[in-house]
């Protein structure tokens, strides 16, 4: 089903948290709203699932205008970002609760509830409580509990922000090959641009209640609209004024003309950076790992900084920023 | 509904004055105040020493210690009242008669107070680590520093706030105290007994006035130890 | 140090042992110091059993309704909050620290037949104070606040997610309420209804003033042990208090089993 919301504003105590929000997310993809904390991306997803009253805008599910229709009727899966396990029900019961609302016989009921215990792998936890379910589990018992009505649509609000940083790569990974075997359209919150990066069909990148940029993530990320976008979704450096992806830029042979010195070279495992000054101007250049065995940079010596690719994208942009300042 | 007792006041402010400065009102508040605040500081004391036992020490038969506190809050009043009086009165067993006496009063007061105080106290020891206390017996403390500096700065608030309730719950506190006051006018009669006597004579203006005094001294305790314990806690951040 | 010391413990357990437990076994020793016999024939004397009969009833109709009153309050004032909620909120704990016999005076001059409330219902006919309406009434107030100041905690805490994820499972609100909300404050709601029980059974001053106490008729069993002990009747008075005390540790029982559970169930649910 195709989600789409238009003219969506909404205000907090005052505060404008959305304003005049529009967009479409396409059947079966799965569209990450990426933003700073306080851009709004969570209030949104909580209007499109209708736990949120919006002030003005509307909401449309499959064509059909939802905008005053409560949570139960829209038919979507939502997943909060602590959860939300029903803490006196046993996993099982967790995920029948949707299948119990629609009265689905008890035989049928089971059956489905073990195809998605199945499905997200804990058949044999499917008797325990939350409080015995690390936070993994929990997270796709939510899963599983929201899939049971087969809904529409998946709206998930920063699934994996409470995970360590194994559990949280791994089940990143295989959410996405689920949602794309299932087909399902999704939609996920977060605010760590990676991920987005990583599973998302489409971004959107929120900041202050407005839509900066949408669009495939390599787009966006080689051709980034504003300077926030730009610098929100990867490093950035800057040589004379100007913002480069830490790749455009290379280290050359000093000259009179071209010197900067080797204030600092940090290593980051597989990368390293340079970090460069000539008087007042610094600025910093990303080595591969072979690049720098290669160079060897020392603090102390010098060298010279040019763009490698000829890429005017990040440039323009940047350019484009500075020209609106004027 | 409390909206009520002022307009049954309101029958001459003249009245109201009298009434409430009457010598056996001053006198009945005076032993009142007296008695519910030696009780609440001294349960203040006890009811933390208490708390610590029933949170660090740990013996068989801590449980049963731990559900006996609640025993005040689940016994009627008047029972242990009565309870009080044959025990500590006239036909005590223990030949001791402290009926009519501050003492007697006392005592009955600490009864009713000591669960202010010690789950007042409880959970706030309960969620201080150990760690404070050991990081400073490290550093040299003795115990008994370690616990002036460390663990009662950390429990003040709320011991503040729980002694304040006890307090304010003592001014009132009728049946438990009636029977071993003795209640005698003048001597060994306790506010709220005096109201009672004025309303079973049907003096209810008298009774409203006298009633207005002793709530309106039982907010101010409750207001002042609640500020008080949010500006403790505030400073300690 | 980690452990109190020895002396302190003994210190401790005497002091609560003198001041809370003597009195209670002294009650026990009292109440049966003439035999089972005796005992049991005191406890048919007809002014006791009336009064049994009657604080049952006051239980019976303050106690349900305090519950309904106090869950409803808590859900509004957690849930929906307003500037009226917050003012309940702080009104709401009032009857706490209130002197008993204050309370029965406010009472008693608001629902006489002149009071401000008595006086439309004089109106109707119908006589309130003195009557056991009067008694459920004080019962009530005295223990407005004993269920929500354990609920409007426990509801904060749980949040609200639980019932927003099962809304957009499609439940209605109704059965969101009876299938997940009230399973979440069970605990908290049972030790408030306990506390709430022993409040009721052992309410004392006001109940003094607003039913008149007289035997046989108004005279609930708190009363009727006072009133024993003021004839010197105190044998009578023991067994009563023997029954209430036994009720007390009863209840003392419950209280602390529910507490236990609320505590274990607020652990486990921050692992």
């Amino acid at each position: 089903m195709t989600v789409s919301y238009s003219g969506v504003t909404k205000s907090y105590r005052g505060r404008l948290v959305l304003d005049d929000i529009s967009d479409v997310v396409n059947e079966g993809e799965l569209t990450a709203l990426l933003g700073p904390s306080g851009s709004g991306k969570s209030t949104l997803l909580k209007i499109i699932a209708g736990l949120t009253p919006l002030d003005s805008g509307r909401v449309s599910l499959a064509g059909k205008d939802v905008t005053n229709e409560p949570a139960r009727n829209r038919h979507i899966g939502f997943c909060f970002q602590d959860y939300a396990p029903f803490r006196h029900l046993s996993l099982r019961e967790n995920v029948a609760y949707g299948l119990k609302v629609q009265h689905v016989p008890r035989a049928k009921r089971r059956e489905q509830v073990d195809e998605l215990l199945h499905l997200v792998r804990l058949e044999e936890y499917a008797d325990q409580y939350p409080h015995q379910l690390s936070g993994g589990q929990r997270q796709r018992m939510a899963l599983a509990r929201a899939l049971a009505i087969k809904p529409d649509v998946l709206l998930l609000d920063e699934p994996f922000a409470a995970l360590d940083a194994q559990v949280r790569s791994e089940l990143r990974t295989w959410i996405r090959s689920l949602q794309k075997e299932l087909g399902i359209t999704t939609i996920l919150v977060t605010h760590d641009q990676a991920e987005a990066m990583e599973i998302s069909d489409r971004i959107v990148i929120l900041n202050q209640g407005r839509i900066e940029q949408a669009g495939r993530p390599s787009f966006v990320y080689d051709h980034p609209a504003t300077e926030f976008v730009a610098s929100f979704l990867g490093p950035i450096t800057t040589l004379a004024g100007i913002s480069y992806r830490p790749h455009e830029l290379e280290l050359v042979p000093a000259t009179d003309a071209d010197s900067y010195e080797v204030r600092e070279v940090v290593r980051l495992g597989f990368e390293v950076r340079v970090v460069l000054v000539d008087g007042d101007a610094a600025t910093w250049v990303q080595l591969t790992h072979d690049q720098a065995k290669q160079l060897n940079p020392r603090a102390g010596q010098r060298f010279g900084v040019h763009v490698r690719e000829k890429n005017a994208t990040a440039k323009s942009a940047a350019a484009a920023d500075q020209d609106a300042v004027k | 509904m409390a909206a009520l007792l002022d307009q049954a006041f309101k029958g001459g402010l003249g009245v109201f004055w009298s009434a409430a400065t009457s010598t056996e009102a001053i006198d009945a508040l005076k032993l009142t105040v007296v008695c519910s605040l030696f009780a609440a500081l001294f349960n203040a004391v006890a009811g933390t020493a208490t708390a610590y036992v029933l949170v660090r020490d740990h013996f068989p038969g801590k449980g049963i210690l731990n559900t006996i506190i609640d025993l005040p809050f689940a016994l009627p009043t008047v029972v242990a009242g009565v309870t009080f009086y044959t025990l500590y009165g006239p036909h005590s067993p223990f030949h001791v008669n402290i009926t009519g006496t501050w003492v007697g009063i006392t005592v009955a007061i600490m009864f009713v107070t000591l669960p202010f105080s010690v789950r007042a106290v409880q959970p706030v020891l309960e969620t201080l680590t150990i760690d404070a206390e050991d990081a400073a017996a490290t550093l040299g403390a003795s115990p008994l520093h370690v616990f002036r500096t460390v663990t009662l700065p950390a429990l003040l608030p709320s011991l503040l706030t729980g002694t304040g309730l006890a307090f304010a719950r003592a001014l009132g506190e009728y049946g438990s105290v009636v029977f071993i006051s003795n209640n005698l006018p003048y001597h060994s009669q306790v506010s709220s007994s005096y109201i009672y006597s004025l309303v079973s004579s049907g003096q209810n203006a008298s009774a409203s006035a006298v009633a207005i005094v002793l709530l309106v001294l039982a907010l101010a305790v409750l207001i002042a130890s609640n500020v008080m314990a949010r500006q403790l806690a505030a400073r300690r951040g | 140090m980690r452990r109190p010391s020895l002396v302190l413990r003994a210190l401790v357990i005497l002091y609560v042992g003198a001041l809370l437990a003597l009195p209670l076994g002294f009650v026990f020793q009292q109440a049966l110091s003439k035999g089972w016999g005796q005992f049991w024939s005191a406890l048919r004397d007809p002014a006791m059993d009336q009064a049994i009969w009657l604080t049952t009833k006051v239980l019976v109709l303050a106690v349900p309704l305090n519950v309904l009153f106090g869950v409803g309050v808590s859900l509004w004032i957690v849930r929906h909050p307003s500037k009226l909620s917050r003012a309940l909120d702080v009104v709401i704990d009032v009857p706490l620290a209130l002197s008993p016999i204050i309370v029965g005076l406010m009472l008693e001059l608001a629902y006489a037949q002149t009071g401000w409330f008595g006086s439309s219902f004089a109106y109707l006919g119908l006589k309130i104070m003195f009557t056991y309406w009067a008694i459920v009434l004080a019962s009530i107030f005295v223990s407005l606040p004993l269920v929500s100041r354990q609920v409007i905690p426990l509801l904060r805490e749980v949040g609200e997610h639980q019932e927003q994820t099962a809304a957009t499972l499609g439940a209605k609100p109704g059965r969101i309420f009876f299938t997940i909300t009230l399973r979440s404050i069970m605990w908290a709601t049972a030790y408030g209804v306990t506390l709430t029980l022993a409040r009721v059974i052992g309410e004392y001053g006001a109940v003094l003033i607003v039913s008149g106490n007289i035997a046989l008729l108004t005279q609930t069993l708190t009363l009727n042990i006072g009133a024993n002990f003021e004839s010197f009747n105190s044998y009578q008075g023991f067994v009563g208090s023997l029954l209430l005390g036994v009720i007390s540790v009863l209840v003392l029982g419950v209280i602390g089993i529910a507490r236990h559970r609320l505590e274990r169930k607020r652990h486990d649910s921050f692992v």
